[in-house]
C-alpha cells in the first residue's frame, strides 16, 4: 500500500509556470499546494510545510535545481522526501544524471496541465511500488 | 485521499483565463529578451549577462507550449540551444552566431505577432494529402445507352470486374436514380433519339443542377468529330471513347476515376533528442494524416526502424553520443535502407557545412531550424511520396502493377510470420494460365498482355485489401489470403475462376476466352514457407493434369 500523497512543494521561479503548476495540482489533482520560488526560501520554508513530494525547476537564478535539492538532503526532516525534477531540457542521458542526484523522475516542460496530476500520481506510485 | 476534483469546467475557465494572462505578458517577455540581448552586444559582455539571457530564453520555450503557444516555444528553444553553445565557449558570440540569434529573435517576434502560428491551419495543404476514395458507393456505375444489347454486352463485361452497372436507356430516369444515390461514374452515350447531342445536353444540365456533387463522366459514341469531343469536355466529362469501346481501356479509366485502393498514410521517423521539439514535428504531421514514430535516443534507431518501416526520416545532426551524420551512414550501410529518405534538421546555415551533412551523411534535404510548419510538411510530403513510388516501382511488375516474385515471397513470408503470432490460418494459392502459350503463338503478345493484364485486374477487384497478389512469373500468378481455411480459399478462387472465364478478351475481331488452373494450400497444415509453395505448386499441377479450369485445394482428394 503506497503512502498517500497530498502536499506538493513546488520550487519555481517563474511565475506563469507557479500559477499554472497550483491550477493543475489543487483544482485538478486535489491536491494541497505550497510554492517557493527559489532554492533560498525552500532551504527556509519546506521542513514547515512538511511536503509529501516535491516538484523541483532546474533552471533557476542563483541557486538551480541540483544545488538546491542537494541542500535539502541535508535538512534531516527532508532526507528522504521523494523529489521530481521539472525541466524543458530532456534529453534521455540526463533523466538518468538527474537520478542519480537522487529526483524519482523528471517531467518534462511543457506539460499538460490537465494531465500533471495524473503523471505525478503515477510516479509516486511507482516509486512506492 | 485527495478531495475530489471541482467542476472540470470552472478549470478549464480558470485555465483560460490564465492563457489569455500569460499571451498579455508574451510580449513583454519577448521584449526583454531582445533588450538583454542588445546590451549583451553592444557594451556589456559578461558571461553572467549571457546566462541571465539564456535563462529568459529557456523559460519561456519552457512556459509557451504549456499556455498553447507551441511554435514560440520552439523556435525559443532552438535559440536556447545557440546560447548554449556560446555559453561553453566562454568567448562573446562570432559573428555568425550574432546572425543567428538575430534572425531567431525576430521569428519570436513574428510569432507573438501571429499567435494563430501556435497551432498552425494548414488547410491549404490538407489538400495534398486527403485522397478522393469514395466510402461506399465506391464501385457502382450508371450506364446510360439506348441500344440494349450493347448495354447488356458492356455491363457484363465492366460487371466482370467488380464493377455494379445499373443501365439506363434515358436521361430522366438516370436524373432520379443520380438524386437518390450518387454513382462512382456515370458512363453514357451521346447520341439518343432525342437528339444527336442529346446525352451531351442531359449532362451539361445534370452538372449545373448538381454542382460539385456531380460524378464524374465518361462519355463513349459513334462520333469522332471535334465538335462533340469540345463539348464533352466543356460538359466536365473525364474520358471520350469512340465506339466500339475498348473495354480494357475504360477498364483502366474506370479504375482510375474511382481509386479502388486509397494510399496508406505516410510513415515518418522522427530522431530528435530533444523530445518536445520531436513530439512538435510529429504533431505536426499527424494533423496531416502521417503516421509518425519518436525516437529520442540514437540508440534505439535500429531496432525501430525494423519494426515501424518508415517512409522517411527526419532527424536531428546534433545529438548526444552520435551526430545524425553517423547515424545517417550506419542506417545507409543496410541494403534494406538505401532508398529510404533522410532529412536532416539543424541550427546550422552555412550552406557548406549543410551540404556536407548531406553528402557525409546520406541525407537528402537539409532544413533549418526553426522549421515553419508548412515547409515541414512540404519537404516531408514531397519526399515521401516520391520515395514510395520509387519503392513500388521496383517491387512491382511494371505490365501489371502487382508485386513481383521476390516482394511476393517477402510478403508470403511477412504474412506467414503474422499468421504464427495470432495463430490464425492463411491460404496461398498458385494460378497459372491455361494454354497461354497458344494465346501467345495465335493472336500475338500484344494480346498475350491484355491477357495478363485482364487476370490481375480480376483478382485486385475480387479480392480484399489485405490480400496480396503478385506476379510469380511470364503467366503465373500467386495470392495470399490472410485469415482464410482452405474451404473458404477454394470458394474465393473458384469464383474468380468462374467469372474469368466468362471475361472476353480483346483480340482484334476474334472472340477469345481464356481460363486459369489454381492450386491452394493451406497454413497452418502446411506449417513453413517452403512446404507450402510445394504444396500449392503440386496442388496446381493436378488442377493442370485433371483438364485445367479449375481449382484445387492440397491436402483433399
Amino acid at each position: 500500500m503506497a503512502a498517500s500523497l497530498q502536499r506538493i512543494l513546488l520550487v519555481e521561479d517563474d511565475p506563469d509556470i507557479q500559477a499554472v503548476t497550483r491550477l493543475a495540482l489543487e483544482a485538478v489533482g486535489g491536491f494541497t499546494v505550497g510554492i517557493c520560488s527559489c532554492g533560498k526560501q525552500a532551504l527556509e520554508e519546506a521542513v514547515g510545510f512538511s511536503p509529501d513530494l516535491i516538484l523541483l525547476d532546474v533552471m533557476m537564478p542563483v541557486m538551480d535545481g541540483p544545488t538546491t535539492l542537494k541542500a535539502l538532503r541535508e535538512l534531516s526532516p527532508l532526507r528522504d522526501t521523494p523529489v521530481i525534477f521539472m525541466t524543458a531540457k530532456v534529453q534521455t542521458h540526463e533523466v538518468e544524471n538527474y537520478k542519480q542526484l537522487g529526483a524519482v523522475d523528471v517531467i518534462c516542460k511543457p506539460f499538460d496541465p490537465m494531465n500533471l496530476s495524473s503523471t505525478i500520481r503515477t510516479i509516486w506510485a511507482t516509486h512506492h511500488a | 485521499m485527495p478531495s475530489s476534483p471541482v467542476n472540470p469546467d470552472q478549470i478549464q475557465e480558470q485555465m483560460q483565463a490564465l492563457q489569455a494572462a500569460y499571451a498579455e505578458k508574451i510580449g513583454k517577455r519577448v521584449l526583454e529578451i531582445k533588450q538583454s540581448w542588445e546590451q549583451l552586444v553592444q557594451d556589456e559582455w559578461s558571461p553572467e549577462n549571457l546566462r541571465t539571457l539564456h535563462r529568459r530564453v529557456h523559460s519561456l520555450a519552457g512556459s509557451g507550449a504549456t499556455f498553447g503557444f507551441a511554435y514560440l516555444s520552439t523556435i525559443a528553444r532552438t535559440l536556447e540551444i545557440l546560447l548554449t553553445s556560446i555559453l561553453e565557449t566562454g568567448n562573446p558570440p562570432i559573428a555568425l552566431q550574432r546572425i543567428q540569434v538575430q534572425a531567431l529573435l525576430s521569428s519570436l517576434n513574428q510569432a507573438i505577432q501571429e499567435p494563430e502560428q501556435a497551432l498552425p491551419e494548414l488547410s491549404a495543404l490538407v489538400a495534398l494529402h486527403s485522397s478522393p476514395t469514395k466510402s461506399n458507393s465506391s464501385h457502382l456505375i450508371y450506364l446510360v445507352e439506348d441500344e440494349p444489347e450493347l448495354a447488356r454486352d458492356l455491363a457484363l463485361q465492366i460487371g466482370y470486374f467488380g464493377y455494379e452497372v445499373v443501365c439506363f436507356d434515358n436521361s430522366s430516369d438516370l436524373k432520379q436514380a443520380v438524386l437518390q444515390q450518387s454513382p462512382a461514374v456515370i458512363l453514357t452515350d451521346i447520341i439518343f433519339s432525342e437528339g444527336y447531342s442529346a446525352g451531351l445536353e442531359m449532362i451539361t444540365a445534370l452538372g449545373r443542377q448538381l454542382g460539385s456533387n456531380m460524378p464524374p463522366v465518361v462519355f463513349m459514341s459513334v462520333r469522332e468529330d471535334l465538335t462533340a469531343r469540345l463539348q464533352a469536355v466543356r460538359a466536365g466529362g473525364k474520358a471520350y471513347f469512340t465506339k466500339p469501346v475498348h473495354v480494357p481501356s475504360l477498364l483502366d479509366k474506370l479504375d482510375e476515376l474511382t481509386r479502388a485502393r486509397p494510399q496508406e498514410a505516410y510513415r515518418v521517423l522522427i530522431v530528435d533528442d530533444e523530445s518536445h521539439l520531436a513530439v512538435y514535428y510529429s504533431l505536426i504531421l499527424q494533423r496531416m494524416g502521417m503516421v509518425t514514430q519518436v525516437v529520442t535516443d540514437p540508440f534505439d534507431l535500429i531496432a525501430v526502424m525494423a519494426e515501424f518501416n518508415p517512409d522517411l526520416i527526419l532527424m536531428d545532426v546534433y545529438m548526444p553520443h552520435c551526430s545524425g551524420l553517423e547515424l545517417g551512414a550506419v542506417i545507409r550501410q543496410e541494403p534494406a535502407y538505401v532508398g529510404i529518405p533522410i532529412v536532416f534538421l539543424s541550427t546550422e546555415t552555412d550552406l557548406s557545412k549543410q551540404l556536407n551533412v548531406i553528402n557525409l551523411g546520406g541525407g537528402d534535404e537539409f532544413l533549418t531550424k526553426p522549421i515553419q510548419p508548412d515547409h515541414l510538411i512540404m519537404a516531408v510530403y514531397a519526399r515521401a511520396q516520391r520515395a514510395r513510388t520509387l519503392r513500388s516501382l521496383m517491387a512491382t511488375d511494371s505490365l501489371t502493377g502487382l508485386l513481383n516474385h521476390t516482394t511476393s515471397k517477402e510478403q508470403l513470408l511477412q504474412e506467414l510470420l503474422r499468421a504464427e503470432r495470432t495463430q490464425s490460418s492463411l491460404a496461398f494459392a498458385m494460378l497459372d494460365l491455361d494454354h497461354f502459350k497458344g494465346v501467345n503463338d495465335t493472336y500475338g503478345h500484344a494480346v498475350g498482355d491484355r491477357v495478363i493484364k485482364s487476370l490481375s485486374r480480376l483478382l485486385q477487384q475480387r479480392l480484399r485489401r489485405t490480400d496480396t497478389v503478385g506476379r510469380y512469373g511470364g503467366e503465373e500468378f500467386v495470392v495470399i489470403l490472410p485469415n482464410t481455411d482452405g474451404d473458404a480459399a477454394y470458394k474465393i478462387m473458384d469464383n474468380i475462376r468462374q467469372r474469368f472465364a466468362q471475361v472476353r478478351q480483346q483480340a482484334e475481331d476474334k472472340k477469345l476466352f481464356a481460363t486459369f488452373s489454381c492450386g491452394i494450400a493451406v497454413y497452418p497444415e502446411f506449417p513453413d514457407m517452403d512446404s507450402l509453395m510445394v504444396a500449392a505448386d503440386k496442388a496446381l499441377y493436378r488442377a493442370k493434369h485433371q483438364g485445367r479450369n479449375q481449382v484445387v485445394l492440397a491436402g483433399k482428394p
